[in-house]
C-alpha cells in the first residue's frame, strides 16, 4: 500500500523509527514501517490489531523489535529503555487499577517508581490531580470512581513526574459524551500549556482530529499515512458544489469542461490536475449559471480524517483484490 | 495588608520538574517499600491490616511468654521446659505458612490482575530489577517471623540470664539465627513467588501455596514411611518441613530425619530455590503487559 506522506517535520522527531517489524509467531503486526513523530500532540491511528499499542510497547522499550531501528527521544529503548522511560508518561488503555489505593497514592507512588524522591512525590501528586480537576477527589480509592475519574487519574500519574512525551493509550475508551469532552479538552492542554509531547492511539477519527495536530496512519502493519492534518485534508483538494436540484446536468456540464467529477446525493466535488482552484471555480460558475441550477453551498472541498482514512481502506482494497 | 476585595485563588497552573531523578535505584527503592507497606496493609484500611499484623504477633508471643516465664520462674523452670532456638520455630510454623500464604500472593498477583505490572515496566524498571525489588519486599517482610522472634528470644534469655555467654557463643548463636531464619525465608519467598506467579487470583495463590506445602509433606511422608525401598533422600520434595529440618542442622541438631544427610538437604533447599527463581522468571519474560 502507497503511504500517504506529507512533509516531514521540520524539527527532530521525539520518535523515528525506519523499517520497523515486530512479528508475534507467524502474525506480523508491524511489517518494516517507517515513523516520524514530531513534537506537539501526535494521533496513533489504526483500526483495532493494526499495532498502535504493539507500537506504545515498543517505544518503551517492552518488546525488542525484529527488524529495523526505533529511536525515542534520540535513544534507541532497548538498550537505553530505563533512561527512556524516566522521561516518558504512560497511561494504559485498562482502568482496573488497584481499588482500595486512594487516587493520590496511586500518583504519588507512579512519581516515584519514575525516579521523583518522596517530597516531590507527594507535592506533584497533589498539583497533578488539581490539574485534572480532582483535587476534591483525590483521596478516594480508586475503586468508588467512575470510569472517567479513573481516565483522569491514570492521565495525572502519566505527567506527575514531568515527562518529556506522554503516551495515552485510548484515554476516551469507555467515557461518556461528557466525560469525552473533559478528557480530549486535558490533553489539548497538557499537550498546548504544558508543553509535553503527547501521542495518542485511538480508532477514533472525530476525537484525533479535534485536539491533534499531525497523525500517523497504520494500516496492514504499516503506516498508511502521516503528517499535519492540514496536509492530509489538503492531499484530496477540490471544490464542493451542493446543490438542490439538476445535480446531474451540473455533473455533466464540468465533465465536459475536463473537471473531473464525483456526485454523492446533493453533492459535486470537482477537482483536476490540470486546473488550479481559481480555475475550477470559474467552471462551477459556469456550469451552474448554463443549467439554472439551485446553488446551496460552493467552497473547498471538506475533507475529513475520515475521508483520509476510508480513502486508504478504498486503495487497501483495491490493493488486495488485484 | 489586603483587603477582602484582593482575595483571589491562585492557580500556580503547571510547574516542570528540574530536580533530581533517581531512576532505576529510586523506582527499585520505591517499589520495595511500597509492597512491604501494601503487604502488611500499611497505609490501607484496617482489615488489610488485620491478618498479616495478627499473624506476625503471634509468631512473637510465644517468645514473648517464654521469655516471661524465664523471668518469673528462673528456678522453677529446667533446661527442658525452656525451649531452646531450634525448636522454637515447632511452635510458629503454622503462622509462617499462613503469613506465607497471605503475604506472597498480595505481592505479584495484584500486580497483574490491576495491571498495575504495565505501569511498572513503564517506569525505569525493568521485569528482572521488578521481580528483585519484590522478592527482597518478600524477603524481608518473612524475616519479621522468620528472624524476629528468635532475636527477641535471645535478647530475652540473656536479659533474664538464661541466654548464652556472651561475646562468643552468643554471637555465634546470632549468625545461627541469621542464617536459619534466612534460610527459612529465603525458601519461602522463591516458593511463595512461584506458586503466585502462575495465576492472577490472590486466593487461588494462597490456596496453592498452603496445599502444595501440606500435601507434600503427606505425599512424601507416606512414600518414605510405608513404601518399601524408597529413599530417604526423598524428603527434599517436602516442600513443608524440608527447611525447617534444614534449620535444626543449622543449629547443630541431628532433626527428624537423621537419615538424611545435611549436604543432601542443603542440595534440596538450593535446588528447590534456584528452580523457583528461574520458574518465576521465565513466566515473567513472556508476559504481555501494555495492554
Amino acid at each position: 500500500m502507497a503511504a500517504v506522506t506529507t512533509n516531514p517535520p521540520a524539527d527532530p522527531p521525539i520518535i523515528r523509527a525506519r523499517g520497523l517489524v515486530k512479528r508475534y509467531g507467524a502474525n506480523t503486526v508491524l511489517g518494516g514501517a517507517d515513523i516520524d513523530i514530531s513534537h506537539g500532540v501526535t494521533g496513533l491511528l489504526g483500526a483495532n490489531g493494526t499495532g498502535k499499542t504493539t507500537l506504545i510497547g515498543m517505544v518503551l522499550g517492552l518488546h525488542r523489535p525484529d527488524a529495523g531501528s526505533l529511536a525515542v527521544l534520540g535513544l534507541d529503548p532497548v538498550s537505553a529503555g530505563a533512561t527512556v522511560r524516566e522521561r516518558v508518561g504512560y497511561a494504559p488503555e485498562h482502568h482496573n487499577l488497584p481499588g482500595d489505593l486512594s487516587a493520590y497514592d496511586f500518583v504519588r507512588h507512579v512519581a516515584e517508581i519514575h525516579g521523583l524522591p518522596r517530597k516531590e512525590a507527594i507535592n506533584r501528586a497533589s498539583d497533578m490531580l488539581w490539574q485534572v480537576g480532582l483535587g476534591e477527589e483525590r483521596l478516594r480509592p480508586l475503586g468508588t470512581m467512575s470510569t472517567g475519574q479513573r481516565q483522569r487519574v491514570k492521565l495525572a500519574a502519566a505527567i506527575a513526574h514531568d515527562p518529556s512525551l506522554v503516551l495515552l493509550d485510548e484515554p476516551t475508551d469507555g467515557l461518556d459524551p461528557n466525560q469525552r469532552e473533559v478528557m480530549l479538552a486535558l490533553i489539548h492542554r497538557i499537550g498546548n500549556e504544558f508543553g509535553i509531547d503527547i501521542v495518542v492511539s485511538s480508532h477514533l477519527l472525530e476525537e484525533v482530529e479535534r485536539i491533534c495536530s499531525r497523525v500517523v496512519i497504520l494500516a496492514a502493519g504499516d503506516v498508511a499515512a502521516s503528517g499535519s492534518l492540514e496536509e492530509l485534508a489538503g492531499a484530496a483538494a477540490g471544490v464542493q458544489i451542493d446543490l438542490d436540484d439538476r445535480v446531474e446536468e451540473v455533473a455533466a456540464l464540468l465533465h465536459q469542461a475536463g473537471v473531473h467529477v464525483e456526485v454523492t446525493g446533493s453533492r459535486i466535488v470537482a477537482s483536476s490536475t490540470l486546473l488550479a482552484e481559481p480555475g475550477l471555480y470559474d467552471a462551477a460558475r459556469d456550469a451552474l449559471a448554463q443549467s439554472g441550477a439551485s446553488l446551496r453551498r460552493l467552497g473547498p472541498r471538506r475533507t475529513s480524517l475520515e475521508d483520509v482514512f476510508l480513502e486508504i481502506g478504498r486503495r487497501g482494497a483495491q490493493v488486495g483484490a488485484r | 495588608m489586603s483587603t477582602p476585595g484582593d482575595a483571589r485563588i491562585v492557580d500556580r497552573g503547571y510547574r516542570h520538574y528540574t530536580g533530581e531523578r533517581r531512576g532505576r535505584r529510586g523506582a527499585h527503592r520505591a517499589l520495595f517499600v511500597n509492597s512491604v507497606q501494601r503487604a502488611l496493609g500499611l497505609r490501607r484500611k484496617f482489615r488489610f491490616k488485620l491478618i498479616p499484623i495478627s499473624v506476625a504477633v503471634m509468631s512473637y508471643l510465644f517468645a514473648i511468654v517464654f521469655v516471661g516465664v524465664a523471668a518469673l520462674l528462673p528456678d522453677g523452670l529446667g533446661e527442658e521446659t525452656v525451649p531452646d532456638y531450634a525448636s522454637y520455630y515447632g511452635f510458629v510454623t503454622a503462622a509462617i505458612l499462613l503469613f506465607v500464604s497471605i503475604v506472597v500472593p498480595e505481592m505479584l498477583c495484584v500486580d497483574r490482575r490491576t495491571g498495575m505490572l504495565g505501569m511498572y515496566l513503564a517506569a525505569p524498571l525493568t521485569r528482572d530489577t521488578y521481580l528483585a525489588a519484590k522478592a527482597a519486599a518478600v524477603l524481608a517482610i518473612l524475616s519479621i517471623v522468620t528472624i524476629g522472634p528468635l532475636l527477641l528470644l535471645i535478647v530475652g534469655y540473656s536479659l533474664v540470664d538464661v541466654g548464652p555467654t556472651w561475646p562468643i557463643e552468643g554471637f555465634g548463636l546470632l549468625a545461627r539465627i541469621v542464617l536459619a531464619g534466612g534460610a527459612l525465608a529465603l525458601f519461602f519467598t522463591a516458593f511463595g513467588l512461584a506458586v503466585s506467579a502462575l495465576t492472577d487470583r490472590r486466593a487461588f495463590a494462597s490456596a496453592g501455596i498452603a496445599l502444595t506445602a501440606l500435601v507434600s509433606a503427606a505425599v512424601v511422608s507416606a512414600l518414605v514411611e510405608t513404601s518399601v525401598g524408597m529413599p530417604a533422600a526423598l524428603r527434599v520434595l517436602d516442600v513443608f518441613n524440608l527447611p525447617f529440618e534444614l534449620v535444626r542442622r543449622i543449629y547443630g541438631e541431628r532433626g527428624s530425619y537423621p537419615e538424611v544427610g545435611t549436604a543432601t538437604l542443603a542440595a534440596g533447599w538450593l535446588g528447590w530455590v534456584t528452580s523457583c527463581a528461574a520458574l518465576v522468571r521465565w513466566r515473567y519474560q513472556r508476559l504481555v503487559v501494555t495492554k
